[in-house]
């Protein structure tokens, strides 16, 4: 029984993460159909930032995260301003070639600013916790409850704000909203924004337990992208459950089945789920 | 469905892609032509080189190339004479991101565009792809893996740099079992290398009387967090781990066993290095007592060891791990071998030439002690194995 409790922990841990990536993609998507690969390298410059701060400036892990989750924003905005707003009237298949170039360019930069080498993240929150047997660390608590809150306040904030409405008008039809009086323009910039928030807060909070490196992107943009196909593109619960739902089949799959095939596992549960409901478990009419 | 389906489809090419598009040049310089130039006797003489310089596998990759990048830098400021003619080398250098059919490509470039005599590649998969042809287009693979298969294949122009890893089976083996019992959890890397490794440590372990409770192996490029297998894997109640993999994430791997409150020992794959994994482990040998692996080179005896280590820190700003002090040695054995041989081109005369190469290495260049090369073309060379006790590094004597 102590196992299941602990892969339980193990993947709620690992399906926050996931959440949080998955969350930015689904809302870019959701607004303006672009499948943004370059998600993953602002996740991995959100690290860095963190990371950086940490060392050069000495900043607080906290502090440091704030600082990261703002920059990354930034950053995000100014893509969208520079690289996909130009491109608003152009094939969604320009759209594609030019996130796969800003994903080239990040990696490339964060190579050339950084380096090739892994680099630790220390926390102040390493402290390992028993608690009715199971192992948890100080860590692993704060990524969980810090995702959590985090899901709580976008989920207020698009529901109970007017500018959060405005995200959900837009994402519902973007010429009805136009007509509605809803500043597009100032829309799709806050949604970049909030995206590039959540990729760094995922970033900044997962890195103490494990490495961050240039490709560290790669490890998680594959997982959101299957991880919005299995919630429905463009659906904030759905990403929210679908992250939940890979993080528990990978570690319950790993213990009681084979840890040789949690991958396969996770892929398996995506064909099933796509051929039950094609569009995704929360998809909208039309995707 | 359909759109999904384009979506995976798109991802997919995306990171073919990102793996194409990066693998650029580096490093290089001008095109060193062969030759006289004026009425002086000089030369150049190319050297190739293909690993990772981008990519998961890209601070491997530069570790190795430091090592020839200094030993190239020292050679040419004298250059060495051959034949009446003084050379120095010009090192090219291409990326291969770790893909094997990269690295065939790349060594067809530079033996096709440079005209390289000795080609240096650090992967298994590189070695292997260079193997079908090397022997055809005459050059010398210059292999940086302790992989047994690279030198049983019988190709005459390889030169095995690091020892085998055959040779760690037993100390490994006998001493975790002595220390901490018979009962073994394997947690090798997917590469290729960690599977090798793997198949050949477990019938060892099951014959000196072991158990294997666990194994399952870690694929770093794509588990972002090890608690799920390592709480399986500490289910099994193991008395030792068979972990490695570059040094960083196989620290981690430590690190999180140690979380979940393993007392074991640690057998570490040679490709892990003990004082790399020290600095992540909050740099201190404590969390990593009772691991045993390769002698970090900073702790190394040897008569060029200390010299070595010294003059990379100073440029560098790090320690050395065993890539750079192999690769800056192996550079001075194919020169002295060259010098031997009275050819910078043939590259079968070199390589017949390279015990005369080894013998007449200089002694403060012996960062690691190479006796001989072996009949298989494998430098033959005494492993030497430490644990942590207590805290230290501690060597292991091998009998």
């Amino acid at each position: 029984m102590d196992v299941l409790f602990q892969q339980l922990f193990n993947g709620l841990t690992v399906g926050s993460v996931y959440s949080l990536v998955a969350l930015g993609l689904t809302l870019v998507y959701g607004i303006l159909h672009i499948p943004n690969f370059a998600h993953g390298a602002l996740y991995m410059v959100g690290a860095y930032i963190t990371y950086t701060m940490m060392t050069s400036l000495g900043l607080h892990y906290v502090f440091a995260i704030v600082v990261s989750i703002i920059s990354v924003g930034l950053i995000s905005v100014l893509m969208e301003r520079i690289v996909f707003h130009p491109l608003r009237d152009s094939t969604p298949i320009q759209h594609k070639v030019a996130a796969i170039g800003v994903l080239l360019f990040l990696e490339a930069l964060a190579h050339y600013i950084w380096g090739a080498d892994y680099q630790q993240m220390v926390t102040p929150y390493g402290q390992v916790i028993e608690v009715f047997g199971l192992t948890l660390t100080m860590q692993r608590i704060l990524i969980v409850v810090t995702a959590i809150v985090a899901m709580i306040l976008l989920y207020l904030f698009l529901k109970k704000t007017y500018t959060g409405a405005s995200i959900i008008a837009m994402a519902q039809n973007r010429e009805g909203a136009h007509l509605m009086g809803i500043n597009t323009n100032k829309v799709a910039m806050l949604t970049f924004f909030i995206a590039g928030v959540l990729a760094a807060l995922g970033a900044s909070l997962t890195s103490p337990i494990n490495l961050v490196f240039p490709s560290m992107g790669h490890l998680v943009i594959l997982k959101a992208f299957v991880i919005i196909i299995i919630g429905g593109m463009g659906s904030i619960p759905g990403a929210i459950l679908g992250g939940y739902i890979l993080g528990f089949s990978e570690s319950i799959g790993a213990t009681y089945i084979s840890s040789d095939y949690s991958d396969i596992i996770a892929f398996v549960l995506l064909i099933i789920i796509l051929t039950i409901k094609p569009q995704g478990i929360f998809a909208k009419g039309e995707a | 469905m359909r759109k999904a389906l384009y979506l995976m489809g798109l991802i997919t090419l995306m990171f073919m892609l990102a793996a194409c598009s990066e693998s650029n040049e580096t490093g290089g310089g001008d095109n060193g032509e062969s030759g006289n130039s004026g009425g002086q006797s000089e030369g150049v003489v190319n050297i190739g080189y293909s690993g990772p310089l981008s990519g998961p596998a890209a601070y491997y990759g530069e570790n190795t190339l430091s090592g020839l990048e200094m030993a190239v830098e020292e050679i040419n400021e004298e250059g060495f004479e051959v034949d009446g003619t003084t050379y120095k080398i010009n090192l090219e250098t291409l990326d291969d991101q770790y893909l094997p059919n990269e690295t065939a490509a790349n060594a067809k470039r530079l033996k096709q565009e440079h005209d390289t005599p000795i080609i240096f590649t650090p992967h298994s998969g590189g070695i292997a792809a260079l193997q079908v042809f090397n022997e055809q287009e005459e050059f010398i693979v210059a292999a940086y893996s302790s992989e047994p298969a690279i030198t049983e294949a019988g190709n005459s122009l390889t030169v095995r740099i690091p020892p085998n890893y055959e040779g760690y089976l037993e100390p490994f083996t006998n001493y975790q079992m002595e220390r901490f019992g018979p009962k073994l959890a394997a947690l090798p890397p997917v590469t290729q290398y960690g599977q090798d490794w793997a198949e050949a440590l477990i019938p060892h372990w099951e014959e000196q009387g072991g158990e294997v409770v666990y194994n399952s192996s870690i694929d770093f490029s794509k588990d972002t967090d090890f608690f799920t297998m390592l709480t399986n894997a500490l289910e099994a109640d193991p008395d030792v781990l068979f972990i490695g993999g570059p040094s960083e994430p196989t620290a981690k791997v430590a690190q999180q066993a140690r979380e979940l409150g393993f007392e074991g020992g640690f057998m570490v794959m040679d490709q892990a290095k003990l004082d790399e994994m020290k600095a992540v482990m909050g740099g201190s040998y404590e969390p990593l007592e009772g691991a045993i692996g390769t002698m970090p080179l900073v702790n190394a005896d040897y008569p060029g060891s200390a010299d070595f280590v010294e003059k990379y820190r100073a440029t560098h700003d790090k320690d050395p791990g065993s890539e750079a002090g192999f690769h800056y040695l192996s550079m001075y054995v194919f020169v002295e071998a060259m010098k031997a041989s009275g050819t910078v081109d043939d590259a079968k005369a070199i390589h017949e030439h390279i015990q005369d190469g080894l013998d007449a290495l200089p002694d403060d260049k012996k960062v690691y002690e190479i006796p001989s090369i072996g009949e298989n073309g494998g430098f033959e060379i005494n492993t030497s194995v430490a644990a942590v006790e207590d805290g230290q590094i501690t060597p292991i004597a091998l009998d």
